[in-house]
C-alpha cells in the first residue's frame, strides 16, 4: 500500500491514464492516431470530480476545451430540451476547441461523476509538438463538427415540417 | 428594457471590480511574499519565456527532455560568457571614457543653458540659474552615484547568490512550470476551471509574445545603434548602443532618454563637431524606423492591444509604485490585468443576465 504522504497526489494512476488514453482511442476525434500519441495527451488532461446535479457548464459561458464523460452521466441540454444524455466513453462540449467561444447548451451531472477536460491550450501545444498528427485531429475534429451541423439542420428541418 | 440592460451591467461592473480587487490583492501578497527572490524568478520567467521553443524542438526531435534543457542551459551559458568576455572590457573601458568626458558633458551643458538662458526664461516665464541646475545636477548624481555604489556593495552577496540561483530556477522552470502551474490550477473550484484557464491561456500567451518580442527588439535596437554610432565616429558607440537597447524596454521614455544620452557624449567630442549632434539623432531615429516598419510589425504586433493614455498612464503609476522594475514590467502588468478583468466581466454579465432569464 503506498503511502500517502511520500507519494505524488497529483500522479495520475497508469490504470486511469490507460482508461482515459482508451476512451478516447474509441471517440472519432482520434481516429488514426497513434495510441502513444493519444497518451502523450492524456497525460496532459486535467480529471475533475463533480457531484449529482452540479451545473458542468451553462450556456453562454465561455468554453475552454471539450470534455469526456470518464465515470457517471451527464445530461446535456438547451432551451429546457434535452439534446442529450451520455455515459462513460461520450464526449462533448468539443466545438470549443476549435473556438473557445460561447458553449452552446447546459451541461449538468446526473450522477456523481468524473470528467476529463481536454483544452484547447493542451491541444494547440501538442500541434506544436506533432504538426502531422495534429493536422490528422484537426481533419477529425472538423468531420465531428459537421456531422453536429448536419444533425442539428435535420432536427431543424423536421421542427419546422 | 435598456435601463434594466444597463443597471445589469453596472451590477456586473462592480461585482466584476470586487472579484478583480481579490484577485490583484492576492497576486500582490504572493509578490510580497516572494520579493527577495522576484528579481532572479522574473529573469528566470523571461529566460524560459525565450528558450521553451528551442527545448520543444530538440524533444521533438527525440532528445530526452531534462537533456534538451540541460543542453540549451549549456549552450546559453556558453554564449553568454563569451558575450561578456567579449563586451565586458569594452563597457569597462567607454564608461571610464563616459565618466572622463561627464565634467565637459556638464559643462557643455551648462554652456548651453547659459546661452540659450535668456530665450529659456522669456519662454518659461520666470527667471532661472542655469549654474545653479548644473551645481543641483552634479551633487544629486554625485550622490546618487555613491549611494548605488554602498548598495552594490552591501548586496554583493545578494547579487552572487541570484546570479548562481537564476540557471537552477531556469532549469526547473523549464522542467516543471507545466507541472505545478497545473496542479495549481487544480485547486480551482469546478464553476471556475474552465474560465481559470481560458484567462491564463490569453495571458499566457500575451506576456510570452510581449516578451519574445520585446527582447528582440531591444537586440535589433541595440544592434542598429552600436553600428550607426560606429560608422558616423561617436564615442563610445557600444556602451550607448547597449544603452539604448535596454532603454527601448522603456515605451515612449526610452528613446527620448537615448536621444538625450547621443547628444550629450556627441556635444562632448572634441573637437565639437555640430554634424555629430544631427547625424547621432538620425542614427537613433534609423533605429526607430527600423523598430516600427520591420520589427515591430512582424514580431510584438498584437502582442499587447493597448491604447497609449493606458500605457503612459500605467507606466506613471506603475513606476512610482516599484520603480525602475515597475517602469520596465508596467505595459505586461496592464495588459495582463485588462485580459483578466474583461474574462471576468464576460463570465459575471453572462452569469446575471442567465439568472434573469431564469434560464
Amino acid at each position: 500500500m503506498s503511502n500517502i504522504f511520500w507519494s505524488n497526489i497529483f500522479k495520475k494512476g497508469n490504470s486511469e491514464l490507460n482508461t482515459i488514453a482508451q476512451l478516447w482511442q474509441q471517440t472519432p476525434l482520434f481516429t488514426d492516431i497513434p495510441a502513444r500519441q493519444i497518451e502523450f495527451l492524456s497525460a496532459k488532461m486535467h480529471v475533475r470530480q463533480f457531484r449529482a446535479e452540479e451545473i458542468i457548464f451553462n450556456q453562454g459561458d465561455q468554453g475552454a476545451g471539450a470534455i469526456l464523460v470518464l465515470e457517471g452521466s451527464v445530461r446535456v441540454m438547451a432551451n429546457k430540451t434535452e439534446l442529450a444524455q451520455l455515459e462513460s466513453g461520450d464526449f462533448f462540449g468539443e466545438i470549443a476547441l476549435a473556438e473557445t467561444d460561447r458553449r452552446v447548451a447546459d451541461a449538468y451531472a446526473l450522477a456523481d461523476s468524473s470528467l476529463v477536460f481536454f483544452l484547447k491550450q493542451d491541444l494547440e501545444e501538442w500541434i506544436e509538438y506533432e504538426p502531422r498528427f495534429g493536422a490528422r485531429f484537426l481533419m477529425n475534429l472538423s468531420s465531428v463538427l459537421a456531422q453536429r451541423l448536419s444533425q442539428a439542420n435535420k432536427i431543424i428541418a423536421s421542427q419546422q415540417s | 428594457m435598456s435601463d434594466s440592460i444597463g443597471i445589469r451591467s453596472s451590477s456586473a461592473n462592480i461585482q466584476t471590480f470586487k472579484v478583480f480587487a481579490a484577485v490583484i490583492t492576492i497576486f500582490l501578497a504572493s509578490i510580497y511574499l516572494i520579493s527577495s527572490v522576484l528579481i532572479p524568478i522574473v529573469i528566470s520567467l523571461t529566460l524560459y519565456a525565450l528558450f521553451e521553443p528551442a527545448t520543444i524542438y530538440l524533444v521533438r526531435h527525440n532528445v530526452n527532455h531534462s537533456l534538451s534543457i540541460l543542453i540549451v542551459l549549456v549552450l546559453l551559458l556558453f554564449v553568454t560568457f563569451i558575450a561578456i568576455g567579449f563586451a565586458l572590457p569594452q563597457l569597462i573601458e567607454q564608461a571610464g571614457l563616459l565618466q572622463a568626458k561627464l565634467p565637459q558633458i556638464l559643462s557643455k551643458l551648462e554652456g548651453f543653458l547659459t546661452h540659450y538662458n535668456q530665450q529659456i526664461s522669456e519662454l518659461v516665464g520666470t527667471e532661472f540659474d542655469a549654474s545653479e541646475i548644473i551645481i543641483t545636477m552634479l551633487s544629486e548624481s554625485s550622490s546618487f552615484a555613491q549611494s548605488l555604489l554602498l548598495s552594490l556593495s552591501n548586496k554583493l552577496l545578494n547579487i552572487i547568490i541570484f546570479l548562481l540561483l537564476i540557471p537552477f530556477l531556469t532549469y526547473y522552470m523549464l522542467k516543471d512550470f507545466r507541472s505545478v502551474r497545473n496542479r495549481l490550477m487544480n485547486w480551482l473550484p469546478n464553476s471556475s476551471f474552465e474560465l481559470g484557464w481560458l484567462i491564463y491561456h490569453r495571458v499566457s500567451k500575451q506576456l510570452l509574445a510581449y516578451t519574445r518580442g520585446v527582447m528582440i527588439q531591444s537586440m535589433i535596437m541595440a544592434t542598429v545603434c552600436i553600428i550607426g554610432f560606429s560608422i558616423i565616429g561617436l564615442d563610445i558607440p557600444v556602451l550607448l548602443g547597449a544603452m539604448t537597447g535596454i532603454l527601448n524596454l522603456i515605451p515612449y521614455v526610452g528613446p527620448i532618454i537615448s536621444i538625450v544620452l547621443s547628444l550629450l557624449v556627441a556635444s562632448a567630442m572634441t573637437p565639437f563637431d555640430p554634424s555629430l549632434l544631427y547625424l547621432s539623432v538620425v542614427v537613433i531615429i534609423t533605429a526607430q524606423v527600423v523598430d516600427n516598419v520591420v520589427v515591430i510589425p512582424s514580431v510584438i504586433a498584437n502582442a499587447v492591444n493597448l491604447h497609449p493614455v493606458e500605457v503612459i498612464l500605467g507606466i506613471m503609476i506603475i513606476g512610482a509604485a516599484f520603480g525602475t522594475v515597475g517602469v520596465i514590467l508596467a505595459i505586461p502588468a496592464i495588459a495582463t490585468a485588462k485580459i483578466i478583468y474583461i474574462n471576468l466581466y464576460t463570465d459575471i454579465h453572462n452569469a446575471r443576465l442567465k439568472s434573469v432569464a431564469g434560464l
